[in-house]
């Protein structure tokens, strides 16, 4: 019985592990190319691991056209990470601690624009960026952000605030508090967790996003960091830089890094936070 | 008993209407929000799917001919477009859902390390789209990695994306490595069966298999259609090939990875048809639309409803 519980813990074991090496290979493969000399991306067949150990693909990588557009990139995201934090929670307190009869209509018709694609709404969105002259300005990316960073930001402060204790703002209430200084003193500080949730789903809308540059970016020094290695490196189009396998592997790895980053670091509240998110949709 | 008649004086309407403004400055971003970004954009893009529209010169009224030419002179072109979106549709989603499934059954354990695990099969979800795209271009290239291990195993060389017969296929297998976003999923829907029932079913000496098909499945039905609907929903929009045949501009080999929203894009801001986009957008509007009533009819919207 002892034996056969061993044995099949330890096949349990090695599946997993057999999985995580199927799950992971393929970004291990991408590290270890990028780490590769000019004469080992040539060898056929394909090597699994550099011959000549180099790192002279991320060297080539960095000039100050890049820097400039990881600033675009991070005011984009300081920006929206404030406004859709501010504005999302200001609407999430208005439907979870006021009370009052117009939140009744709103709320129905914030959760039913989740169905709307993207695709749709992009269309008169990008005439009207275009007839405000907001092509080749990061306002396109920013501005919508003001206005509450849609309904399932909205929705996931809701589900974190129910869960704040009413005694707390019933309180500040008696003692005369009004509504908005209860909102700021008393309510944001309990909302940590789900602020620093908030934060980082912006971050990587931000850094994920590519359509929304490639529609509205054209000029090279308004290009934000992902945009640039799209055309640099994905469709290679930048004329003047020939990229080869290794330096697109490692721009690959390098734009990793932050996501992979932020995620470690936030995982735990990353993953509740999914899960919170997940069964409410 | 007799209820006494509430008298609403003015002072009680005062207060009220105060109460309906504070709301209703709070929401005031959101509201704004909603007009300009969702209300006004679905009924201009309805507006001027009536129209021929290149954002120059022409705007002029047309009926609704860019819906019949959809229909007729370039159904050709568009059917195949909603045949890829449709057939990726049908073979991914079922394939990714008990994958996940499965998958979130086997990690679905009490033992210390299995986050470690967990974490591990969810990474590649993070990875941003961008540089993924970059590596699976990479190793499903014709003499890349992947073919390498083929070759090892005696199958031979596939051309993955650069050929029409595999490159719906390759973006298939390709979705396998984001399973983990379904997993966790999975994993928080389980997190929801209470521990007692588990107990009960090994008390009466059920097995691994009895369990999960009489206690597991079952009381995560909901989630499954759920899941399912999200999941078709999600892929109708399907957009990435836009990045993995970037050379095409999504459009992959003879065609053969325009999915219905890479056309729309590439209508509306490539050859800037904003009036023929539109009416391509709306038709998707409409689908998503019938799919998203079926989904609140059948009650998975019911978690969304507010407290009180």
């Amino acid at each position: 019985m002892k034996v056969r519980e061993i044995i099949t813990q330890c096949v349990y074991y090695l599946v997993l592990v057999l999985l995580v090496i199927f799950f992971l290979f393929p970004f291990l493969f991408m590290i270890s190319k990028s780490f590769m000399s000019d004469y080992d991306l040539i060898a056929s067949p394909p090597l699994l691991f550099p011959q000549e150990f180099t790192i002279r693909n991320y060297f080539n990588l960095f000039d100050s056209e890049m820097i400039g557009w990881l600033g675009n990139t991070l005011y984009v995201f300081c920006f929206n990470a404030f406004f859709v934090t501010f504005s999302s929670s200001l609407s999430a307190f208005a439907f979870t601690k006021l009370d009052f009869k117009i939140k009744k209509i709103v709320f129905p018709v914030m959760m039913s624009t989740v169905m709307i694609p993207g695709i749709v709404t992009s269309i008169p969105l990008y005439v009207l960026y275009n007839n405000m002259n907001w092509r080749n300005t990061l306002f396109p990316l920013t501005i919508p952000s003001i206005f509450g960073g849609g309904a399932m930001t909205v929705f996931l402060f809701m589900q974190f605030m129910r869960g704040i204790s009413r005694e707390i703002d019933n309180a500040a209430k008696i003692d005369g508090a009004g509504p908005f200084r209860r909102y700021l003193q008393i309510c944001m500080p309990l909302c940590k967790s789900i602020i620093i949730f908030q934060v980082v789903s912006v971050f990587n809308g931000v850094w994920n996003d590519y359509m929304g540059p490639i529609m509205y970016l054209d000029e090279r020094s308004k290009y934000t960091l992902g945009l640039g290695i799209y055309y640099r490196f994905l469709q290679q189009t930048d004329l003047g830089f020939g990229a080869n396998d290794g330096a697109k592997m490692a721009a690959g790895v390098v734009f990793s890094i932050p996501a992979a980053i932020v995620f470690f670091v936030f995982q735990k509240r990353l993953v509740d936070g999914i899960m919170i998110g997940g069964i409410k949709g | 008993m007799k209820r006494e008649r509430r008298v609403r004086t003015a002072a009680y309407w005062k207060i009220a209407i105060k109460k309906e403004l504070i709301g209703l400055l709070f929401l005031l971003p959101l509201i704004c929000g909603i007009a300009v970004f969702s209300v006004y954009p679905i009924l201009q893009s309805l507006y001027y799917s009536f129209f021929k529209y290149d954002m120059m010169n022409t705007f002029e009224f047309v009926g609704l001919d860019n819906y019949i030419r959809i229909f007729t002179v370039d159904f050709k072109d568009v059917s195949k477009s909603m045949y890829i979106t449709l057939l990726y549709t049908v073979i991914s989603i079922p394939i990714n859902l008990t994958l996940s499934y499965s998958l979130a059954l086997l990690l679905n354990k009490k033992t210390k390390n299995i986050n470690v695990f967990r974490l591990l099969i969810y990474a590649p979800v993070i990875i941003p789209p961008i540089a993924s795209s970059l590596l699976w271009v990479d190793i499903f290239s014709y003499d890349g990695i992947i073919n390498r291990f083929l070759n090892i195993l005696g199958i031979g060389s596939l051309n993955w994306l650069k050929s029409e017969d595999t490159a719906l296929f390759t973006m298939i297998v390709m979705n396998l490595w984001g399973l983990g976003g379904g997993m966790i999923l999975w994993l928080s829907a389980f997190k929801n069966i209470p521990e007692t029932l588990y107990e009960a079913a090994r008390i009466d000496g059920a097995g691994r298999a009895r369990i999960i098909f009489r206690i597991t499945v079952p009381l995560t039905t909901p989630m499954i259609f759920y899941n399912l609907l999200t999941a078709i929903i999600g892929s109708l929009q399907m957009f990435s090939s836009y990045l993995i045949a970037s050379d095409t501009n999504g459009r992959g080999p003879n065609d053969s990875l325009y999915f219905y929203c890479v056309r729309i894009f590439n209508e509306a801001f490539s050859k800037f048809n904003m009036g023929y986009a539109s009416a391509l957008a709306w038709i998707l509007f409409l689908v998503i639309g019938v799919l998203t009533v079926i989904m609140f009819k059948t009650g998975g919207w019911v978690q969304f409803g507010e407290d009180n």
